[in-house]
């Protein structure tokens, strides 16, 4: 079918890419420039006065040692490392049981016929509708007279289940033919292996992507530890950044350098996997 | 051999418990976790917001009836509070939005270089943390003539500005870093809205002979409603609760002008250990979340009637 061709004359056209182009790369550009510009900070020795260019004139990686190094002045014992290595116990566990108790729980409200199966689930879902503001101070309190202040399980235990992650789980679980279990069940399976067996296996999509998401959410949470962590041995990486946001224009390298340390682990890991990282985040957000 | 079968029945009516028992068991972790950290603590926070409940005094908590929310009503802070958040949802949300969509339009166009490359750079401040952005932004936007910002506006002949300093510029500062920030994540978004839209329809306008601003009013943008509508709803629900970016930025300041609904919230909690009074805004935030959302959809639900 032959379409009735608009004329349009070749250099409006042209002209139309450039512009789009155009908007595209400043966006991009404002995007980016503050990234690039702290990398540089952090490169240029202090005799340096700040600079404003991309492109360091000197390069110096003493900001990054002493960025390291910089906890010591708090507590002889911390370094950098130990920051890196509380976020990631936390991002560990919160994640990994986080979605073993959600596939869990989402494989039998998904295939199960129990009683109260539609209130439970309606319960999850109301837990999205409920702000963490909401529940900060009693959770709080009650976390504090568990005895969990500056510890770890105080920073994971209340984020294992999520009514999100349910939700994804048993919608996931729900597209799965009934027959796949025909065969368990004749066999005698137990319901642990079902689950561990075949369930799991098949949700490795779903799987994926809440691993990503909640690893992202939870490495870069800020405000729970900030409540409940006072101890400098237990800080996360986010927490620790604000031990460097007193530091005065003559120390910028040395702030930048702490931030580039905190920041680029989950660029790398970002620029490695890509798709996975929009995917995760984004998630359920589009319907289909 | 009626024995048997009636035996036969009783085992299996107790297997089917047994089974449905288990099931219960699976269920359990996320529910035990559901009850007590945030059904309880939510219904915690109501009755506390009915106490004067302070972890500083040596009293008790003691019970003081609506006082809590009276002086809520006077209390300054709290409608600077209220004042400051509404600014900062109105000055992100709708620019972010359409800023967004206008990326998301310009990276969907067919043939495209470095369309990756694009989408990379403007979801890359999406997966960094809001603190290192805050920090990152907050020496950009410093009030000395080294601050990025200064510099910038000095190409343009503008003198140094306080920014974060300036009562009258920090907020301004404080939506500016946060359009920035969350703007990869609405493109994206859009970006999946916008391939969902046949390409018939846009072959059926230009036979009609309309152009490419005819095409996006007529064709792209209602085509983009329910995406926009969730877009819309998320965003104003997520930025009602902004915390981290005015705690980091400005700490609340320069005097309450950037201190937020939840700013508020953390600093009676847990800078004048106030509980229970912080447990009234708390709870006060969440009626007005409720509210709004139901108004949204209410809205969302009259337009679809057209």
């Amino acid at each position: 079918m032959k379409r009735r061709e608009k004329e349009k004359p070749n250099h409006l056209v042209r002209l139309g890419m450039v512009i789009k182009y155009l908007l595209l790369a400043l966006g991009a550009v404002f995007m980016i420039i503050p990234f690039l510009w702290t990398v540089t900070t952090s490169l240029s020795p202090d005799s340096v006065l700040i600079s404003f260019d991309i492109i360091p004139k000197e390069i110096t990686f003493e900001n990054y040692v002493r960025a390291w190094n910089f906890p010591r002045v708090f507590d002889e014992s911390v370094n950098f490392g130990t920051f890196f290595l509380n976020s990631l116990i936390v991002a560990f566990f919160t994640t990994c049981l986080g979605i073993l108790v959600d596939s869990l729980a989402g494989f039998i409200l998904a295939r199960r016929n129990i009683p109260g199966k539609d209130l439970l689930f309606y319960l999850a879902l109301m837990t999205l509708m409920i702000p963490f503001h909401v529940v900060a101070v009693p959770m709080f309190l009650f976390v504090r007279n568990l005895g969990w202040l500056n510890t770890f399980q105080g920073q994971i235990v209340p984020f294992i289940a999520s009514g999100f992650g349910l939700f994804m789980f048993k919608q996931y679980f729900q597209s799965i033919p009934l027959d796949l279990e025909d065969s368990a069940k004749i066999d005698g399976c137990s319901l642990l292996r079902i689950y561990f067996s075949i369930m799991l296996p098949l949700a490795k999509p779903v799987i994926g992507t809440m691993l990503i998401f909640k690893a992202m959410w939870s490495w870069n949470l800020f405000l729970w530890p900030l409540l409940i962590i006072n101890d400098i041995q237990f800080k996360t990486v986010q927490l620790a950044l604000t031990m460097f946001r007193g530091l005065n224009v003559t120390q910028w390298g040395l702030l930048c350098a702490g931030i580039t340390i905190a920041t680029l682990p989950i660029i790398i890991l970002y620029l490695l996997m890509q798709n996975m990282f929009e995917k995760g985040i984004t998630m359920g957000a589009v319907k289909g | 051999m009626n024995e048997s079968k009636s035996q036969r029945k009783k085992s299996s009516k107790l297997g089917k418990i047994g089974q449905t028992l288990e099931c219960y068991t699976f269920l359990a972790p996320a529910y035990v976790v559901f009850i007590l950290f945030i059904f309880i603590p939510v219904g915690r926070s109501v009755y506390l917001s009915f106490f004067e409940y302070s972890l500083l005094s040596m009293r008790a908590p003691f019970f003081v009836g609506f006082e809590n929310y009276m002086e809520m009503l006077n209390d300054k802070v709290f409608w600077t509070a209220v004042k400051n958040t509404v600014v900062y949802v109105l000055g992100t949300v709708p620019f972010r939005i359409a800023l967004s969509l206008l990326i998301a339009v310009l990276l969907d166009s067919g043939r495209l270089y470095f369309k990756n490359f694009f989408r990379t750079c403007y979801f890359l401040p999406v997966v960094t943390s809001m603190v290192a952005c805050a920090i990152i932004w907050r020496l950009i936007f410093d009030a000395g003539p080294a601050g990025v910002a200064n510099r910038f506006i000095g190409i343009f002949g503008g003198s140094p500005q306080g920014w974060l300093a300036d009562s009258s510029l920090a907020m301004l500062s404080v939506i500016i870093m946060s359009i920035w920030k969350d703007l990869g994540y609405c493109m994206m978004i859009y970006l999946a809205g916008l391939q969902g839209i046949s390409p018939e329809l846009y072959e059926a306008s230009s036979i009609d002979g309309a152009t490419a601003w005819q095409n996006f009013w007529h064709v792209t943008l209602p085509m983009l409603k329910p995406t926009t509508f969730f877009i819309v709803t998320t965003q104003m629900i997520t930025s009602f609760q902004v915390f981290t970016q005015t705690y980091v930025m400005t700490g609340g300041g320069p005097g309450y002008s950037t201190t937020t609904l939840i700013n508020y919230l953390y600093e009676l909690g847990f800078n004048e250990f106030r509980m229970g009074y912080a447990s009234t805004v708390a709870f006060i935030l969440f009626i007005g979340l409720l509210i709004f959302s139901a108004t949204l959809r209410r809205v969302f639900q009259a337009e679809e009637l057209y």
